[in-house]
């Protein structure tokens, strides 16, 4: 499994996020709130972690992902580098 | 002291996977992985043929009930929902008339949505306390129809299978014992506005409550044996046994790919497969939580001794 970055798990996460809130976005930064600024709900959150599965050809362990893992895109990219299943 | 004498169920035969569902209740591919994958739902149970009153029926038939009906004095129906068939249908009554119970006060509950299981539980026990005789018995009956889109989803959380329980409840025996009963109303989030409150709120609340009832019964958590739930899904459980430092595999959750959430009636469910497996021993305590989502907003957690 290559090691997959913060930076680039941050880049994904924005790149799909239109996709799955199903809505344009505004600019989106790494200290986006994704529950307070995108009203992004705990389903529509676990849709991304399938979609960034897909588009990255990953996959992540959700056991501890919790609400405040949502807090803002950095903070669920730094969740993902942590818990992508099999990687070294 | 309030004690259950007795639980029956009945789930009907038709099993429906979730994607198959997926048009009538609107949800696309992604999210019925997310309903599959994540909150481990798989089917639910649906008789579309059927009506309610044949679902609790289905339920009071498996009961032991033939002898004992004069002294079943009230039949309370816990609902999650406060309209399930169109005046002047009334499936309790019929219940009541069919199987030799005319003579019971029977009533339903639906205040606190999918909690109202347990309030009813703790509503039968007070009239029970309160009757002279000590032989008295009430049946508490839970199950619905998924007859609406609100009664076949909660939206991004949840999906309502159809079953039924009933549940004979006496003011003393020898088992299931009811140690204390804690619920927790939340009108803040009683309306469609408060579901995003709700969620945030949901994890947490549903821990404290659960450590409330828990307290109340003079124990600590490392006491309790297992947690009967509601089905509401695997992650919401997940997230309330992280903030009580307890294992999920504590919690019952074996019949939710299999049933879905049965509105009322999952404690019960629950009840049952914990005694079948084996998951209940006499004199340990146990704990059957619920929460009530929309109108009827609650958090309840009861502890009972087996």
């Amino acid at each position: 499994m290559p090691l997959i970055v913060r930076d680039q798990l941050v880049d994904s996460i924005c790149a799909l996020l239109p996709q799955v809130l199903r809505r344009e976005m505004p600019a989106l930064s790494p200290d986006t709130a994704l529950m307070d600024d995108l009203a992004m709900s705990s389903t529509t959150g676990l849709e991304l972690m399938l979609e960034l599965e897909e588009s990255l050809g990953i996959e992540i362990s959700v056991e501890d992902l919790d609400r405040d893992d949502f807090a803002t895109v950095s903070s669920l990219a730094g969740y993902v580098a942590a818990n992508i299943i099999g990687a070294e | 002291m309030t004690v259950l004498a007795e639980v029956a169920t009945y789930l009907p035969e038709g099993r429906t996977p979730i994607g198959d569902l997926a048009p009538s209740l609107g949800l696309g591919p992604m999210q019925v992985k997310v309903f599959q994958r994540y909150y481990e739902f798989a089917a639910v149970r649906r008789d579309p043929a059927g009506t309610l009153l044949d679902l609790l029926l289905g339920a009071v038939d498996n009961l032991d009930l033939r002898g004992r009906e004069q002294h079943v004095r009230y039949v309370l129906h816990a609902r999650s929902f406060a309209v399930v068939v169109p005046y002047p249908l009334n499936p309790l009554h019929e219940l009541c008339r069919m199987r030799g119970l005319p003579h019971a006060t029977a009533f339903t509950v639906t205040h606190q949505a999918c909690a109202s299981g347990l309030m009813a539980l703790d509503v039968a026990g007070r009239l029970l306390a309160a009757d002279p005789d000590p032989d008295a018995l009430a049946l508490v009956l839970a199950g619905e129809k998924a007859f609406t889109p609100e009664t076949a989803m909660v939206p991004e959380t949840s999906i309502f299978g159809e079953g039924a329980a009933a549940c004979l409840v006496r003011h003393d025996g020898p088992r299931d014992r009811v140690l204390s009963y804690v619920t927790w109303p939340r009108g803040e989030f009683d309306d469609a506005a408060g579901a995003t409150g709700f969620e945030a709120a949901y994890p947490q609340a549903l821990a404290d409550v659960i450590a409330a009832a828990v307290a109340q019964a003079g124990l600590s958590l490392p006491d309790i044996r297992v947690i009967l739930p509601h089905n509401v899904n695997a992650v919401a459980w997940q997230r309330t046994c992280r903030r009580l430092g307890l294992d999920v595999s504590r919690v019952v959750l074996a019949n939710l790919p299999h049933t879905g959430h049965v509105y009322c009636a999952d404690t019960f469910i629950n009840y049952r497969h914990a005694r079948e497996a084996g998951l209940l021993r006499p004199g340990e305590p146990y704990v059957v939580a619920a929460a009530g989502a929309a109108r009827g907003a609650t958090f309840s957690a009861m502890v009972l001794t087996h």
